[in-house]
């Protein structure tokens, strides 16, 4: 009997530190004096805050705070890149990030969690002031504006400049003569460029779920049968498991397809001829098609929870500006999409910025954020493989086109 | 002739023998092989996560040397310290809760004993992690998943559980005869010195087995650190910085070490191994010669 009470108690105590917790806190928010005082949660990518890459975002946010004054405020930050913030932001939006990164093809999540704040008024004037079209749409959903974006995200190609000319990488065909070449063609994140190449499409301009993908046909299996051959041919590196930059480093490849985030491999396996440029295009049946690759961005978002709004977004939009840009560029070389950072001289010289901007503008569809967009990368996947694996042949070539469309057309597994 | 016979039984024998000893060699290199690939890749000098040959061109031990020294993107000793710590605590508290209830269960006779028994049972049915995400919440509530608290949150997590994973100790202590239990009563003992005097000493071999069980548990999990630990990159714990090195920004870079970190987590394991390994004998034969 004593010892229940003592469980009780200790209950109790508990629950009475809890409350008091929070009490306590939201009177401090409250007694306003000179500065207000204000308490920001940020979380950002581990580079951005390591010593070794100059801690973009502490320096970037003491600079903000310098420019308001009215706020004095204490930054938290924490670590989530932007490929995994929006699970995190989704789980538990009150207990997360005022301010935090992700990467656009999340959107549809958090707006599901109602864990993104929309942009409106003057804020989104001055982001759609410098920012092109492409990027912004790849932020809106249903004409709301839900982030300010830092940088374009897309594949594009690294070549060695001793092996191709600036001619030869126009064509993956001419330079498949001159070179081996190294393509993930078991990723459903860079395959399905040939089948967009040759006219399908996902989701009508990748928006509208109710028009489905169109994968099928004979602008479909033509493709596939192209991939076939492609994969028959000894030139023809299938880049899986870091393949692509293993070969690289023995020049047994001269070229790869891939991210930004590989720029300094690349660079250290190739020095002076690392070349980086937008998508070749390949040759179907006698004529050209240019290889489309998926596009997106990452944008700086805000919690709709944050206690702190109007901080909250300020600090949104100046972590997205150019000022934060071109620090985080001369830092990370995370390349910048703000229109008026990319007509400066020294960012649109280097070599990368344009390979990845050339690709962004030219090369490379809107990758939808719609919800059925889950159903696509399994079945082009298991395309990928069963040409790697010879299961796909040119007599089923339209068969398995067909059952892969149907594939990504279903809400099955 | 039965000198001839012998001798081909002898040689029947040593080509049995032959036989066996070169299949069971055939089995425990294939079993051994990933471990020795984890531990070559580890002292790997070549860059990257592909590899043509099995063996490393050259040696280095520079991917041990990173883990500890380029702590500016993941921070490996302090993770090490952060699951060493929460694993330590819990291994404690679960060791102490197991033996207490399997204690309860196989020598105090109440009314709660089989039914508690069966939603034990019903309970062990489901995998944990189903409760992660109200778990965390609960947690939330309590204000335990913010900074250095999280650890107490994981040790709550990692040791709470442990009282349904009596089964085996349960069955071990129901060996022990319970005239041992009624002579110390007899004598004057309570239950707690009945449990920490006679059952204690005499379960070594359990007590081993459930101190590495409930020190592994905490050491390798992966999900609920996950779920609780968040953006707080400054408690996570090794699994999740191991996973970390395998994303796709990091692999190239990060793959050698990796490696190097899966083979110096094992080490804490092997050495608690090690010492509890001697204890590893007949308990309660020690209690018939005593």
């Amino acid at each position: 009997m004593k010892k229940r009470g003592v469980a009780l108690v200790m209950a109790a105590v508990v629950a009475a530190m809890g409350i008091s917790g929070c009490g306590g806190k939201a009177k401090k928010d409250s007694e306003t004096g000179k500065a207000e005082k204000i308490r920001l949660m940020v979380w950002s990518p581990s580079e951005d805050q390591s010593k070794d890459s100059g801690e973009w975002l502490q320096t970037t946010c003491e600079d903000f705070a310098k420019l308001h004054p009215e706020w004095d405020i204490t930054f938290v930050y924490g670590v989530a890149d932007e490929a995994t913030a929006a699970t995190q932001v989704a789980q538990d939006p009150e207990a997360s990030a005022d301010v935090f990164m992700y990467a656009n093809d999340t959107l549809t999540t958090m707006t599901d969690a109602n864990a993104l704040a929309k942009l409106g008024g003057k804020y989104r004037e001055e982001i759609e002031k410098t920012n092109s079209e492409e990027v912004l749409s790849s932020l809106v959903k249903d004409s709301e504006l839900y982030g300010v974006p830092f940088t374009t995200n897309t594949w594009f190609m690294y070549y060695d400049k001793s092996v191709f000319s600036e001619e030869d990488i126009k064509n993956l065909d001419t330079m498949l003569k001159k070179g081996a070449v190294a393509f993930p063609l078991t990723n459903s994140w860079y395959t399905p460029a040939f089948y967009i190449g040759n006219g399908c499409t996902l989701f009508g301009d990748g928006t509208d779920e109710s028009k489905g993908v169109d994968f099928s046909g004979k602008k479909a299996v033509s493709v596939t049968d192209y991939l076939v051959d492609l994969a028959a041919n000894p030139n023809f590196k299938i880049d899986a498991d870091g393949s692509g930059l293993a070969g690289l480093r023995d020049g047994s490849i001269s070229a790869i397809f891939s991210d930004s985030w590989d720029a300094n491999a690349v660079e250290e396996a190739l020095g002076e001829n690392m070349g980086a440029a937008a998508l070749p295009s390949f040759t179907l049946n006698g004529e050209q098609k240019q290889m489309m690759s998926y596009a997106g961005s990452k944008a700086v978002g805000v919690n709709p929870y944050s206690k702190n709004m109007v901080a909250a977004v300020e600090l949104a939009v100046y972590l997205g500006s150019a000022e934060a840009q071109m620090t985080h560029y001369e830092l990370r070389n995370v390349i910048p999409c703000n229109t008026e950072l990319l007509a400066d001289e020294k960012v649109a010289n280097d070599p990368l910025v344009s390979a990845q901007n050339d690709t962004f503008n030219k090369t490379s569809i809107l990758q939808p954020f719609v919800a059925k967009m889950n159903n696509c990368w399994v079945p082009v996947e298991n395309m990928g493989k069963g040409i790697r694996n010879g299961s796909v042949t040119h007599e089923n070539a339209a068969e398995q086109t067909e059952a892969m469309n149907e594939a990504m057309n279903s809400d099955g597994i | 002739m039965a000198a001839q016979k012998m001798h081909s039984a002898k040689k029947k024998r040593m080509i049995n023998n032959v036989i066996v000893h070169v299949s069971l060699a055939v089995l425990a290199a294939i079993w051994v092989f990933p471990i020795v690939w984890v531990i070559l890749t580890s002292f790997r000098a070549e860059k990257g996560s592909y590899v043509s040959t099995f063996f490393p061109k050259e040696f280095t031990l520079d991917n041990y040397i990173r883990l500890f020294t380029d702590t500016s993107i993941l921070n490996f000793p302090k993770m090490f310290m952060n699951t060493l710590i929460i694993a330590v605590f819990s291994c404690i508290l679960a060791t102490f809760y197991t033996l207490a209830v399997s204690y309860c269960l196989s020598r105090l006779k109440f009314k709660l004993r089989k039914p508690y028994m069966n939603m034990a049972m019903i309970l062990g049915l489901f995998p944990g992690f189903m409760s992660m995400i109200a778990v965390y919440f609960i947690l939330k509530a309590i204000g335990l998943t913010e900074g250095s608290l999280i650890r107490v949150a994981l040790i709550l997590c990692y040791s709470g559980g442990a009282g349904l994973g009596f089964q085996i100790a349960k069955g071990f202590f129901d060996t022990i005869p319970y005239a041992v239990d009624e002579a110390a009563i007899l004598d004057g003992c309570t239950r707690w010195q009945v449990f920490k005097k006679i059952t204690l000493p005499l379960s070594k071999p359990i007590i081993v087995y459930t101190v590495l069980t409930a020190f592994m548990a905490p050491w390798l999990d992966f999900i609920f650190a996950k779920v609780i630990c968040r953006a707080n990159s400054d408690q996570y714990t090794v699994a999740l910085g191991l996973w970390k090195m395998l994303e796709k920004e990091y692999i190239d870079s990060w793959y050698t070490s990796f490696a190097a970190g899966a083979v110096l987590i094992s080490i804490p394991i092997a050495i608690l191994f090690l010492i509890m390994q001697r204890y590893y004998v007949d308990g309660v034969s020690g209690a018939v010669k005593g």
